[in-house]
């Protein structure tokens, strides 16, 4: 589950996780390296000291030694002051000198060995941490002991060390997160070119198909997107084109004889025949141009910006096919709305949807029939009429191709409402047919309102 | 009368001469956009016939040529692109009439008189539409060629009803006609006037009938016989 959608949010929660983690880990691995800094400075200490008190050493002629230490380094190790402690011991292990009352080795020499120079013992719960020096004097080698109490260590040394955490450590919770700011402000800059082409992208509809994203100054990463979505582009753009020429090939192909067809039956002498064909040949075009129709519609889409007004479809579509319905002594009128009616669509495809409504009252009624076109300001066009209706059973295929209620006699609905039907998909609306009371039928083209 | 006929489609061109020529036109044609540039320039003609499929260039590339160099013969475009996806006003970008194919030939001629009716043409001084004429010059009716006189106003509802006869007259072009700008049309005053009209041309054996198209306009047709 992705809960942050855009690339900022996913970046500040990511950065805000490290923030979390690196506030914790900073401080504490510069803990442990103070920690560790302070160690060494205090075995450097013990071990200058160990071979201070190891030049103190002064062989005697009877082959003993003296330990000779100045006054002024004495409190050092007194007990009393308890900060140091020695012992010289020699290679036997025998203690010759010691800071201790009881004059006793800090280490056992046997100690020396596990840890090498630093050794640790516990007595009466105190840790002794030290170091033991060899240091040769008059050809014999004698041990020099010195070691710290730690529970009375050099509190300088770790004042710095417990006083970082407090005085030091929190600032580097304001740089990072004064980092993720920064951070933000770059990814911002970085993506302004991605979202310059968004908004580029945005703009491509079945009316623009030319436009192409800007693939100059964005970002490398970004670019093999771009530069894909370009190519899949340039692929609709070609299917869209071919489909674009093949309806108007087709369109020429087909409706060029038609009216060489109908040119030459116009210039045949007056009668029943030339009526008959011209009547065939009106058909015949009728129903070319309604598979054109169908052909152009199949990858028709509406852009999301069209807007058309409905109102003054009807009038047209009702001004084009009054003469029909007059011709076969029907009555037809508009009512509803009287000013514009602000649909999202494409003015020609609506006029084709609604001349197709109508034509299909005309021609599916019998004479005497009054037919009205409705227009509503809820973007509606109801088409009634007062004619045999169609039966409920017939309502929903009606508007499939060609459907024809008896396939061996019945006259076929044609393509009409096929037509209106698919303007009405590709409009995001809907087209329907209902019964009225007292006979007849309504049908009602449903659409959006145009974006204000 | 010359019109010249722009098709590249040799049938339909010799179809379309002889219809012309029984409906009292000349034609003259040519197959392309160049050869009709090139005949333009030396001859004028009452009317171009242009078909938008050519073979060397688009019929509308003519139509742009000939807007750019101030001829302002009327062109009749024929085309076979009516597309959904076509904005048919676009493509009537300076052609003054628009004609999809296939067509009937009646259609065609009455569109080319039409076109050559417009005003600065002496032509079509006489509407006729059934057994209905009008002299537009001298404000004459004649019914079944008997000359009878209507009121102005009735005979101004006529002349735009025999104009688009057999198809609709919007109510629009009636108010502006009839009333002007000084406005105050009654929402029945046109209605009136087409109804006194109806009367006279019943009382006087017209054949033609006026229908009231309701919210559009009113329709000139033929009576059904029978």
């Amino acid at each position: 589950m992705i809960r942050f959608r855009s690339i900022i949010s996913r970046i500040v929660a990511l950065h805000v996780v490290a923030i979390g983690v690196t506030s914790v880990v900073v401080p504490l691995a510069f803990y442990l390296l103070l920690n560790e800094a302070a160690n060494t400075l205090h075995r450097d200490a013990l071990r200058s000291q160990a071979f201070t008190i190891g030049s103190f050493l002064r062989p005697q002629s009877d082959g003993k030694v003296t330990l000779d230490i100045p006054p002024e380094m004495r409190p050092l190790y007194s007990g009393g002051y308890g900060l140091y402690a020695y012992a010289v011991l020699d290679p036997d292990g025998h203690v010759l000198f010691s800071s201790r009352p009881d004059g006793s080795a800090l280490f056992a020499l046997d100690e020396q060995a596990i840890r090498d120079w630093y050794v640790r013992r516990r007595s009466t719960g105190a840790v002794l941490f030290g170091v033991s020096v060899a240091r040769a004097v008059a050809d014999r080698i004698y041990f020099v002991q010195v070691a710290q109490d730690l529970t009375h260590r050099d509190v300088i040394i770790d004042d710095v060390v417990s006083s970082f955490f407090p005085r030091v450590a929190w600032i580097t919770f304001p740089i990072l997160l004064l980092l993720l700011v920064i951070d933000i402000v770059i990814f911002r800059r970085a993506l302004h070119s991605v979202r310059e082409a968004s908004m580029t992208a945005a703009s491509i509809g079945p009316q623009r198909t030319d436009v192409r994203l800007p693939e100059r100054g964005v970002p490398t990463e970004v670019a093999p997107l771009v530069h894909a979505v370009n190519q899949a582009l340039d692929r609709l753009e070609a299917g869209f084109r071919a489909q674009r020429d093949f309806t108007a090939d087709m369109a020429h192909e087909l409706r060029t004889p038609l009216a060489i067809a109908r040119a030459r039956v116009d210039s045949l002498e007056p009668g029943p025949l030339r009526d008959q064909l011209r009547t065939d040949l009106v058909n015949m075009g009728r129903t070319v141009n309604q598979v054109l129709d169908i052909a152009e519609l199949e990858s028709f889409l509406v852009a999301t910006d069209a807007r058309a007004d409905l109102h003054e479809v009807c009038v047209e579509a009702v001004t084009l096919m009054a003469p029909l319905a007059v011709e076969r002594g029907q009555t037809i009128a508009l009512s509803g709305a009287s000013g514009p009616v602000w649909v999202r669509g494409h003015t020609e495809a609506l006029f084709r949807a609604v001349r197709n409504l109508v034509e299909n009252a005309i021609r599916h009624t019998p004479a005497g029939v009054s037919i009205e076109v409705e227009v509503t300001a809820d973007c509606r066009v109801r088409v009634l009429d007062d004619g045999p209706g169609v039966p409920e059973a017939d309502r929903a295929s009606i508007f499939r191709r060609f459907w024809r209620r008896d396939r061996a006699t019945g006259e076929s609905r044609g393509l009409g409402l096929a037509i209106v039907s698919r303007v009405a998909e590709a409009h995001d609306g809907s087209v329907t047919v209902e019964g009225r009371q007292g006979g007849g039928s309504v049908f009602t083209l449903r659409l959006r309102p145009a974006a204000s | 009368m010359r019109v010249l006929l722009v098709e590249d489609n040799a049938e339909l061109v010799s179809l379309l001469t002889k219809g012309l020529g029984q409906s009292g036109f000349s034609a003259d044609s040519v197959g392309t956009v160049e050869d009709a540039i090139n005949v333009l320039a030396t001859m004028k003609y009452g009317a171009v016939v242009l078909d938008l499929g050519l073979p060397d260039e688009d019929g509308l590339v003519l139509l742009r040529d000939m807007r750019r160099k101030h001829d302002t013969t009327p062109v009749l475009v024929l085309t076979a692109r009516d597309r959904v996806s076509d904005r048919v006003t676009g493509l009537r970008e300076g052609a003054d009439d628009y004609l999809p194919k296939p067509f009937a030939m009646e259609e065609l001629v009455a569109r080319l008189h039409a076109l050559l009716r417009r005003p600065g043409n002496l032509l079509g001084r006489l509407l006729t539409f059934g057994n209905v004429s009008l002299d537009t010059e001298g404000r004459q009716v004649f019914v079944d060629n008997a000359a009878r006189t209507f009121p102005a106003r009735e005979t101004a509802v006529l002349e735009i009803l025999l104009r688009r006869g057999g198809h609709v007259a919007p109510k629009r072009v009636f108010e502006d006609q009839l009333f002007g700008l000084s406005g105050d049309v009654g929402s029945n005053a046109v209605e009136v006037y087409v109804h006194r009209l109806r009367k006279m041309l019943g009382d006087a054996g017209a054949n033609v009938r006026i229908h009231t198209v309701r919210g559009v306009g009113y329709l000139m047709a033929e009576e059904k016989r029978g």
